[in-house]
């Protein structure tokens, strides 16, 4: 069966659509069909990782909430420029980036009139079976409102992402407590732009006994993904890099279940 | 998307609505409306004008759960009349404005195997032969008390508003012609009268019937009315009691032997959910301790239950064991499929 797993973070800044970005990517490179669902609709991001342009976004998540087409319509396949190396018609791996509209009028559309959140869960359901998806990501948007519950309400895996900072330690544990109410199945905290000389083990045993949870990642701050800016895939541009290796590892837990994947190896893709 | 949530019982009411927007459930009603969404057969309803103006292809299908979980699939929000769906409910209130014994004694419990319409009365008992046919619906109407006609009639919509968990309105226009041409229930009316089935107000006792049936619900309220009997008479989002638990078993049996017009037979032997169609393409379905069904579609059959209603209700059915006389079932639950399940 499919997996669901969404990525949170209680504020903006904390690397959410970078991190989910590249997990989404090297999950793929593992040989499975990918989706990234950016149901962030009020800030959306993700797009520009894969250097989306406004001209191939013809359709977005808001079409699909507001009945304009299937939600499947709205998927762009990113296999070619995010992985690379694959055969046209291959099967597997294959990456689909779903967005949210990127104009101003249609996002004020959503925040003034919402929509019905049973048919996000429609949409993501609909995704899994159409594009015959093996994990769908979901990026959340920061803070809780209703597509972030039942984005945790549907996913298998919820990946909370914090800062070392007081402002995220104690809004996170807000959503824990809530993904707790949604029995999530499984839950990872990763630790994000850690920076050098911090006592990582303390930190890490700080924050589980805070939210009773493990950490799963403890990443340091890297120059080189501030230098990167989101203009592109990390783990792409980067290869060999510290972070890179982190974030193969985090990769592996989440298909670890697959006996089939043994190994992840990211490589150079210049888009 | 509300704003964020500040007391604890608003958080649980968010979790809830989250928890159910996410159930799986959600795909098997999606699954089972968009099988029969493209079925075309059958007639809508035009004995009066209004309602045949309905669109045919609406189509809405809503199990509530006896905990207040409503999942709604399609048209479940438009409205459309009740029709003979409301008789089982009015019973009920004959049945607590005078209890058990003197109702049986004015309407009887035995199936006719007639079409709703037909003017047969059990003469040797001095009755009409059961609440469901017009004979003994309009008999039943005649039992609701009430000191004037506008009492009557008002307790007759707060006690749908019980089941329904809102208030409750009367489509003027379906009333209107329903009453100019209801010839035929004034016959029955009067037919009683002569002989002393019915009482000396029958005059009123028809008015409140063409008006309860000409109440509009959704497919969602039918859900929730259904809940509510499956839970005992107690409303599942209001926690209202709409009607004495004693009393809900009767309207469930008369559903299950008479609900469906003369399909009422088969159909408890093959779907065995008590249930009561109208001529509106509204479907009220119970699973006594677990949910109602709504379904609204307004395509009949040649007997008079919407099309796409009995064969979703018959797939429910037969897919998820819910027949009355299922046991030692070991297939799928559906009850299972109200909290998220997920791969792992």
């Amino acid at each position: 069966m499919p997996k669901i797993i969404s990525t949170h973070s209680f504020r903006g800044g904390t690397g959410k659509s970078n991190t989910t970005a590249n997990l989404a990517v090297l999950v793929a490179r593992a040989g499975f069909r990918v989706g990234v669902i950016d149901t962030d609709i009020q800030s959306p991001g993700i797009h520009v990782l894969f250097r989306l342009t406004e001209q191939e976004l013809r359709r977005s998540l808001n079409d699909y909430l507001w009945g304009k087409c299937a939600i499947e319509e709205a998927a762009c396949d990113v296999t070619l420029r995010a992985i690379g190396n694959v055969e046209e018609d291959a099967d597997r791996p294959r990456l689909f980036i779903i967005p949210s509209s990127l104009k101003t009028g249609e996002i004020a559309r959503i925040l003034r009139e919402g929509y019905d959140v049973a048919r996000l869960n429609d949409g993501l359901q609909d995704l899994l079976k159409r594009l015959r998806l093996d994990y769908l990501f979901i990026d959340t948007h920061p803070g809780v409102n209703e597509e972030t519950l039942l984005s945790i309400a549907v996913s298998d895996l919820l990946i909370l992402i914090v800062r070392p900072d007081q402002q995220d330690f104690q809004g996170t544990a807000v959503a824990i407590e809530l993904a707790r109410k949604l029995d999530v199945p499984e839950m990872f905290v990763i630790i994000n732009k850690v920076p050098s000389g911090i006592d990582s083990v303390a930190l890490r045993s700080q924050v589980e006994a805070m939210y009773q949870a493990q950490v799963a990642a403890i990443l340091p701050l890297s120059n080189e993904m501030v230098r990167n800016a989101s203009s592109d895939i990390f783990t792409n541009r980067y290869p060999d890099h510290p972070l890179t290796d982190e974030l193969v590892a985090l990769a592996r837990r989440i298909v670890a279940i697959d006996p089939a994947v043994t190994t992840i190896i990211p490589e150079q893709v210049t888009s | 998307m509300s704003p964020p949530a500040t007391t604890a019982d608003e958080v649980d009411l968010l979790i809830g609505r989250m928890k159910t927007a996410a159930a799986p459930v959600r795909e098997i009603l999606r699954e089972i409306h968009a099988r029969y969404a493209d079925n075309d057969e059958g007639k809508v309803a035009d004995y009066i004008p209004e309602l045949a103006k309905a669109d045919r292809r609406r189509f809405g299908i809503t199990i509530a759960t006896v905990d207040g979980q409503v999942i709604d699939v399609g048209d479940c929000s438009q409205l459309f009349t009740i029709q003979s769906i409301s008789k089982p409910f009015v019973y009920g209130l004959a049945l607590e404005d005078h209890g058990l014994e003197h109702v049986l004694s004015k309407v009887g419990v035995e199936p006719t195997g007639e079409a709703f319409n037909s003017i047969v009365l059990d003469e040797k008992s001095n009755r009409p032969f059961n609440p469901m046919v017009n004979a003994g619906a309009i008999a039943t109407a005649d039992l609701v008390a009430g000191r004037d006609f506008p009492e009557r009639v008002s307790r007759m919509l707060a006690m749908f508003g019980a089941y329904c968990g809102r208030p409750m309105y009367i489509d003027n226009s379906v009333f209107m012609s329903e009453r100019l041409t209801g010839h035929r229930n004034r016959a029955i009316g009067h037919l009683m009268l002569n002989f002393g089935m019915v009482s000396d107000r029958i005059q009123d006792s028809l008015e409140l019937y063409f008006q309860q049936c000409s109440v509009l619900v959704s497919c969602r309220d039918l859900a929730v009315m259904g809940a509510t009997l499956a839970g005992g008479g107690v409303n599942p989002l209001t926690k209202q009691r709409a009607i004495q638990q004693p009393y809900v078993k009767y309207l469930l049996s008369v559903m299950h032997s008479c609900g469906m017009y003369d399909y009422a037979g088969e159909w408890a032997f093959r779907v065995g959910i008590p249930s009561k169609s109208g001529v509106g393409g509204g479907i009220v379905g119970v699973v006594p301790g677990q949910f109602g069904i709504g379904i609204y579609s307004p395509p009949l059959d040649a007997k008079g239950n919407s099309v796409r209603g009995i064969l979703a209700c018959q797939e429910l059915s037969e897919r998820f064991g819910l027949h009355a006389f299922e046991s030692g079932y070991s297939g799928p639950v559906l009850r299972d499929l109200f909290s998220p399940t997920r791969s792992t």
